[in-house]
Parts: C-alpha cells; sequence; structure tokens
C-alpha cells in the first residue's frame, strides 16, 4: 500500500517538474530561469567549493574583533539557537486551535480516505511529503547557511545538519498536533490548554532566572545596548537547569549542523538520529491512539470528512462573513464595486471609521508629547521615523496589499463576462490597495507633519506655512504615487500570469526566483522613470515660483503640477493594462490553481 | 439574438472548436450536444467573450463581440458548468455586487423572488463555503440573472441540481425562452435537453456535425423509423452506437 501512495508522491512531483519545463519553451519564462539560475550561481554556488575567508592560510583576516573561530562562537550559536528551536516548539503547543490537520489536499482526500488505507500508512504517506520538504528546505537553507562565517563545517555537514532540524521539527509538530487533538478529546478547552503549556515555560524560564549565578544578572549592567552583555546572559541562562535539561534534546538536533569540523558532526549523528527516530516513534503511536479515540467519534469524522469532500474545507474556519464596509448603491460608477467588494476580501479594520480614529489618536499623541518638556528632543526623531515608516511602506507596501486583479486573477472568467470596459475593471480592482496603502501612508505623514518641528535657526525656511504646504502637497500626491507603485506588479500578473501565480505558492524553482528580482528591478527602473519628470516638474516649479509667489505657494502649486502628471500616467497604465486584460488569453496560460 | 459566423478556437496548435457556423432567434433554445472534449464549453466560453475565438465573428443581440463588448455582455449571461464564487461575499452581497456592477436600480425586488424561487434566501448571509454545490449553482444563477438577460449561455446547467431544482430550471429556462430570450445551453442530460430545446447541434471534436430543430435532426439521423429519441440521434451521429 505504501508503495502506490509513494507511487502517488513521486508521480505528482515528477509531473510538477515537468510542468514546470515545458513553461520554459515560452521565452518569457526562460529568460526568467537563466536570471534566476545566474543568480543562485553567483550568490551561492560559486562559494560552494571554496571556503569562508576566515581560513585564508596566512590567517590576515583572524582580526580580534570580528573574525573570531567557530569554536569560540560554538556556545553563543548553541545557546541561541537552542533558545530560537524551543521558541518554536513552545509555539507549536501553544497555538493551534484546530483538530490534527492531516495536511491532505482535497484530491488527496477524496482519494485516499475511501481507499482501504489504514490510519498508520496515511501517516507514513503524511511523513514522506513533509520528509520532501525537508530535503528540499535542507538543500536551501545550505545554500544560505554556507556563508555564515560563525559556523564550521562543510556543505554536506551543513546540509545533514538542516535535515535534522526540519525532520525533528515536522515530526513534532505532527506528534503534538496529534496530541494536543487527544487532549481536545479529554475535554481540555483551547485555553485551557494554552494556559497550562504557558505557565508550564514560564515556570521553567522562570526557576531557571532565579537559580542564575550572581555574576551573571551583574554583567546586565553593561552599558544599554550593548548586545554581548545580553548574548551572555543568554547563554549562562540556557546552561542553567531546569532549563538546560528542557534543552537537552534540542542540543542533540542541532548538534550535527552546528558542528565545527568532521569528528564532532559524525558524534554528534548519534543523538541527532535518536531524537528524530523517538520522534518518530511518538508520531506513529500517537496516530494510532488517534485511531482508537476516533473509533467512538467515527461519527464525528465521517461528517467532517463529508464535510471536506464536500469542499467545506478548514478554510471556512477562518473567513468569516463581514459586514459591508459602506452602503453600495445600485446605481453608479461600478469602479466602486470593486472596492467594495475588494475591502470585504481583506482585514475588517480597513475602514473609515477605524482610519479617522487612528487620525485622532495620533494627533492627541502628538500634541500631548508637544507637552512633555522631556520629549521635545526625541520629536523631531519620532518625525523623521514617521515619514521613513511612509516612505518604506510606499515601495513595499505594494507587495502585502494585493487585494487587486492579482488576487482576482482567479476569478478572470467571471470578470470578463461583466459589461466593463478592460480600464473600468484595473481602475476598479486597483481602488483598494490604494485606499488602504494611502490612508496609512496619510497616518505617517501626519505623525511626522506633527513632529518634525525643526528649529527655525537650523531650517529658516522651513517656515510653518512651507511646512503645512509640503505635508498636504504629499498627502495630494500620494494617491497618485501609491497607484503608480501598485502598476508594477499588476502589470506583472497581467503579463506573466502563470508565473505569477507560482511566485505566489509556496516553493518555487530558480526561474521564480530569477522572475521575482526581474520584477523588483523593473519596479526600480519603471518608478525611476515614471517619477523622474513629476520631480523634475516639480523642481521647476519650485525654483521658479519661490521668487514670484514664495516658497510655501509655490511648493502648492508644484504639488499640484506634481499631481496632474502622475495622475496622467496612472490613467495611461491603468488603459495599458486594461487592454492587456482584454486581450489575455486565459486558456492559453496554465489554469490558476495549477 | 445570435449570430455565429466560422467561429474557431485553437488552444496553442490544437483546434478545439473548427468553422463552426449558426444562429439562433429569440425564443428559441439550442441545445449544444457532443462527447467529451467536442469543445461545448470552449464554443460557449467563446460566445460570453470569456476567451477570444481564434477566427470567426459573434453578433450577441446585434453587437459584435469582437468590437463592441461591452453593449454585447450587457445582454448576455453566461453560466459556467461549476458556480465561481467569491469566497469572501455572502449571497447577499454578491447580488448587491453583481447589482452594481450591471446597474440593476431595484435589484432587491428582482433578487427575493430569484432567493426565493432557488430557496437560498434563508443563506442570505452565508458565504459560499457554508452552502452546498447545488446552492452555490443556484446563486449564480440568480446573480446571471439579476439583468435581466436577452441571451443567456449555460454549461451543464442540470447537472448538481436536485429533483426539484431541476424541473424549476427547465421551467425557468423555457418561460424565459417564451418571454422572447435566446438560449444555448449544452448538456449530456439528453432526455432533458429533448423537453427543454427548440434546436439541437451535434458537435464532434470540434466539427458541426448536425444541427436544426429536433425534428429536422431527427430525420435526418432516422433512417426512415419514426419516434427515434435524441439519446439514439446522439449515439448514430457521434458514431458512438452501443451496437
Ligand atoms: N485551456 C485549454 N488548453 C488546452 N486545451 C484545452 C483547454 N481547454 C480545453 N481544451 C481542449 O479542448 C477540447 C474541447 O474542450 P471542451 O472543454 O470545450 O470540451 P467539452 O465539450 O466542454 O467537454 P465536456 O463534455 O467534457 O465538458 C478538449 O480536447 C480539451 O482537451
Ligand atoms: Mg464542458
Amino acid at each position: 500500500m505504501l508503495g502506490a501512495l509513494l507511487y502517488l508522491r513521486l508521480t505528482s512531483a515528477r509531473n510538477w517538474a515537468k510542468s514546470r519545463l515545458r513553461r520554459l519553451r515560452q521565452p518569457k519564462y526562460l529568460v526568467g530561469a537563466i536570471v534566476g539560475c545566474a543568480y543562485f550561481y553567483f550568490f551561492f554556488f560559486r562559494h560552494l567549493g571554496r571556503q569562508p575567508t576566515r581560513r585564508l592560510p596566512d590567517g590576515a583576516v583572524l582580526d580580534a574583533t570580528h573574525a573570531a573561530l567557530p569554536t569560540e562562537w560554538l556556545p553563543v550559536t548553541t545557546a541561541l539557537g537552542a533558545v530560537g528551536f524551543l521558541i518554536l516548539l513552545a509555539l507549536i503547543w501553544l497555538v493551534p486551535s484546530q483538530r490534527a490537520a492531516l495536511g491532505f489536499t482535497e484530491a488527496e482526500i477524496a482519494f485516499l480516505f475511501p481507499a482501504p488505507i489504514t490510519r498508520r500508512a496515511l501517516i507514513h504517506f503524511r511523513l514522506l511529503s513533509s520528509q520532501l520538504r525537508s530535503l528540499v528546505g535542507a538543500a536551501v537553507m545550505m545554500l544560505f547557511s554556507n556563508r555564515w562565517a560563525v559556523l564550521g563545517g562543510n556543505a554536506v555537514t551543513h546540509a545533514i545538519g538542516w535535515w535534522f532540524i526540519f525532520s525533528s521539527l515536522n515530526l513534532h509538530f505532527s506528534g503534538a498536533s496529534f496530541t494536543l487533538t487527544r487532549l481536545a478529546d479529554l475535554g481540555w478547552s483551547v485555553w485551557r490548554r494554552r494556559l497550562l503549556v504557558f505557565a508550564a515555560f514560564a515556570t521553567v524560564v522562570a526557576v531557571s532566572i532565579h537559580r542564575l549565578p550572581p555574576e551573571a544578572a551583574a554583567s546586565e549592567s553593561h552599558a544599554p545596548g550593548d548586545l554581548r552583555a545580553i548574548t551572555a546572559w543568554v547563554v549562562t541562562l540556557a546552561e542553567t537547569a531546569p532549563l538546560a535539561w528542557l534543552l537537552v534534546p534540542v542540543h542533540a538536533v542541532l548538534g550535527p549542523f552546528l558542528a565545527i569540523d568532521t569528528r564532532h558532526f559524525l558524534l554528534a549523528l548519534g543523538p541527532a538520529l535518536g531524537v528524530v527516530i523517538l520522534h518518530y516513534l511518538w508520531v506513529v503511536r500517537s496516530a494510532v491512539a488517534f485511531e482508537d479515540s476516533a473509533i467512538a467519534q467515527a461519527q464525528q469524522r465521517s461528517a467532517r470528512l463529508a464535510a471536506w469532500r464536500e469542499g467545506r474545507s478548514r478554510r471556512t474556519a477562518t473567513t468569516r462573513s463581514r459586514r459591508d464596509p459602506f452602503a453600495l448603491a445600485a446605481t453608479g460608477r461600478p469602479e466602486l464595486a470593486f472596492l467594495w467588494k475588494n475591502l470585504l476580501s481583506t482585514w475588517p479594520y480597513f475602514r473609515l471609521r477605524v482610519f479617522l480614529v487612528a487620525a485622532a489618536i495620533l494627533t492627541a499623541g502628538c500634541v500631548w508629547l508637544h507637552r512633555q518638556p522631556t520629549a521635545a528632543p526625541f520629536l523631531a526623531g519620532v518625525g523623521v521615523l514617521a515619514v521613513s515608516l511612509g516612505a518604506y511602506l510606499l515601495i513595499l507596501g505594494p507587495q502585502f496589499a494585493r487585494q487587486d486583479i492579482r488576487s482576482d486573477l482567479g476569478h478572470a472568467d467571471v470578470l470578463r463576462v461583466y459589461p466593463l470596459r478592460g480600464w473600468q475593471i484595473i481602475l476598479g480592482e486597483l481602488l483598494t490597495p490604494v485606499c488602504i496603502l494611502t490612508a496609512v501612508v496619510w497616518l505617517t505623514l501626519l505623525v511626522g507633519a506633527l513632529c518634525f518641528w525643526p528649529s527655525t535657526t537650523s531650517a529658516p525656511w522651513l517656515s510653518l506655512p512651507v511646512r503645512v504646504t509640503a505635508s498636504l502637497g504629499l498627502a495630494l500626491i500620494t494617491p497618485a504615487l501609491v497607484a503608480l507603485q501598485l502598476l508594477v506588479p499588476n502589470a506583472a500578473a497581467l503579463l506573466f500570469p502563470a508565473w505569477f501565480q507560482a511566485t505566489r505558492s509556496r516553493g518555487g524553482g530558480p526561474e521564480v526566483v530569477g522572475q521575482r528580482m526581474i520584477f523588483v528591478f523593473a519596479q526600480i527602473v519603471a518608478m525611476a522613470l515614471a517619477l523622474l519628470p513629476a520631480a523634475a516638474l516639480a523642481a521647476v516649479i519650485i525654483a521658479v515660483g519661490q521668487w514670484l509667489w514664495g516658497t510655501a505657494v509655490a511648493v502648492g502649486f508644484a504639488s499640484v503640477g506634481t499631481l496632474v502628471l502622475l495622475v496622467g500616467e496612472v490613467g495611461g497604465g491603468v488603459w495599458f493594462l486594461g487592454t492587456r486584460f482584454e486581450r489575455l488569453d486565459l486558456s492559453a496560460e496554465p489554469p490558476p490553481s495549477a | 439574438m445570435i449570430e455565429v459566423q466560422g467561429l474557431t478556437k485553437r488552444y496553442g496548435d490544437f483546434p478545439a472548436v473548427r468553422e463552426l457556423s449558426f444562429a439562433v432567434r429569440p425564443g428559441e433554445v439550442l441545445g449544444l450536444v457532443g462527447p467529451n472534449g467536442a469543445g461545448k464549453t470552449s464554443t460557449l466560453r467563446c460566445l460570453a467573450g470569456i476567451i477570444p475565438a481564434s477566427d470567426g465573428t459573434i453578433r450577441i443581440a446585434g453587437h459584435e463581440l469582437a468590437i463592441d463588448p461591452v453593449s454585447a455582455k450587457r445582454a448576455l449571461a453566461f453560466f459556467p458548468d461549476e458556480p465561481r464564487l467569491f469566497e469572501y461575499l455572502t449571497v447577499r452581497q454578491h447580488l448587491n455586487f453583481v447589482a452594481r456592477i450591471y446597474g440593476v436600480r431595484d435589484h432587491e425586488t428582482i433578487a427575493r423572488p430569484l432567493l426565493e424561487e432557488f430557496e437560498i434566501l434563508d443563506k442570505a448571509d452565508q458565504l459560499p463555503g457554508e452552502l452546498s454545490r447545488g446552492m452555490k449553482q443556484k446563486l449564480a444563477i440568480a446573480c446571471g440573472l439579476l439583468h435581466q438577460p436577452q441571451v443567456l449561455f449555460f454549461d451543464e446547467p442540470l447537472t448538481g441540481l436536485d429533483p426539484l431544482g431541476i424541473r424549476r430550471m427547465k421551467n425557468s429556462i423555457i418561460r424565459r425562452a417564451r418571454a422572447g430570450a435566446t438560449i444555448v445551453l449544452s448538456s449530456h442530460l439528453l432526455h432533458l435537453l429533448e423537453e427543454v430545446c427548440t434546436h439541437v447541434l451535434i458537435l464532434k471534436k470540434g466539427e458541426k456535425i448536425a444541427d436544426g430543430t429536433l425534428a429536422e435532426v431527427a430525420q435526418r439521423f432516422s433512417n426512415g423509423e419514426s419516434g427515434v429519441n435524441l439519446e439514439e440521434i446522439f449515439l448514430r451521429a457521434t458514431g458512438g452506437s452501443e451496437d
């Protein structure tokens, strides 16, 4: 029976690879693949054969400050790695609120669950799938960690080390979810379990802190912000019982990865293997027990399976119906319907009411800060921070706010039936991320404007009227800037739909990496090209205007001029994408689910 | 009113529909039949403007689809074989959204009887994920009928519905045709098609084998026998006879 499951796994993987390769026949995918492979080569593989610089024969770079040997780093890497690992484990026990999710796809459920396969074989099938993921994860992580100078060992020990880490995490996750399901069946509520798990972890940490030797506590009194003090404290803490006991299996798992040379690596293999095997036994055993406990609930489970088969998958548990973001009248511009619809697809916090409340709170906060004599030196800092956050959001926001054609590509066939021009659909789809990002950037601008009051001596030209018009002008062009930013990833989605879908799913080959790099590069180039004329126009208006009308008025005119130019550019972009959408041949691209 | 001239659809080099020409007048119901993979869905998707035709012209209610897609689409509704819904919109929100897209003024008075007829009125505030497949299909149909289209395309409209749903669907199609709508539907349920359709078009490997009224097509494949049913015609026409 496991043979059939293995066959399913392997053929799926092979067909996946085949369809990927077939796609390379289209030039746009081939170019991406070449760029991606070049990227991988230059950033990772080139270094594979070589040792990191610290092993230079003359030892010239062995500077005492920044090139310590892996042996010296070992306590720190071990302690930090172990603590990080332990936090992950704690989350595995704390977070889940659902019953053991077996992680099967709908097709696998449809084919495998009604088939005469034991639960144990299904578990093995699942472990096999996660092994595949662990192997890929280990290979990828090896490429990264191979360049970390604080590590000893070589590519092979890193890869195997990562495999131990991923496998034991995967196994632990499965085991924990089975155990949690059993606890739930015993009548434990989610919050009771969370409270107890948290209390247990907190107790261990608290007792360990309490038992710390006094010197360790004293070393806390280093200069504030000195990271070495904190790491030293963490290292000592990790070596103090009872936390140290809890970390013993974690150390065993991390051993092969952190081993500084082959001898240590071989020595570390035994304990690591032991932990993985114990985990495996735990998972298989608890899975069988899970089946036992499930027999009593056979009816419940079959109802759940039926729900699964009917497509009422787990997702419905997380998507809730939401109230209308605003009242949508039956007539009016159809583009607004997309704003209404896409606002429903995202968090319910993106509403006008929330925005107004946030603005009021931020204003009150800034006014309060102004009243504090001690806060004065920080004010400008807060302002600069807020404005840089706004700039950051402007550039990276489009990657997060994707309630536009990118998330509706799967519904393209529905959209195509609507009696709308392509540009109307693109415009409508853009509205939601534009509104969300504009609102957030406006908030940062508000804080910036309220806090950034440089003294009149250091920047006399930055008078109050100039500041006010500059803030208002920036606020005015923000929506156009955001829309311009959003056009680039949307263009990518429309020009390379299949590829675009691929980058959204987990994992990706070199052509996906290459494609992402091309997109980032294209975004930068496109933005530079689009902003250049606007910036030039603004500069000219301000330069000339400040003699004619004064700086404040000139800044105002410059904003309006920039706005007109940017709106023109956005309009052109929307129109172009509209024609692309109208011509998009959905049947020429693989279906979005593939 | 639908006029199709030389419709061809190629996927890459593969011709899924070849040189298809036909016309459907108001009040007529054309049944598109053919074996799996004959090109029924491809034809309907071209007619609805979802995928571009590789060749040929399509006129919907007097508007050429390639030239004036908006006017053509305003007149039509397409019902895919798998209901396609937005997973985050409730039943009521779907209707609300579609009403705005088509600018349907009194959509609530139109939607209510539709939901009542389809018996999903009590599900108005539920998400598609909480509906059964048949209910999803009913919702998709209600959305499509909201703007009172003159031209309707159904891809396998009867699969997934309960017996009462099938009867209502049939009656609804016949009623709309009598009221002057132009309807094309594909289905493998030939005995049901016989009750609904005025005309049939038999497709095989993308090519038209026969079309005309039920009687004309029956005449052509009857070999002089009388009372030959659509199933027998289908098997003879597509060369897949059991005996
Ligand atoms: N996106 C696509 N890309 C390539 N070929 C396709 C695509 N969609 C359909 N085909 C092919 O076109 C042909 C016609 O498919 P179509 O879906 O139109 O058939 P159908 O008559 O609707 O069949 P069924 O009765 O099974 O629904 C088939 O051979 C199919 O393999
Ligand atoms: Mg079909």
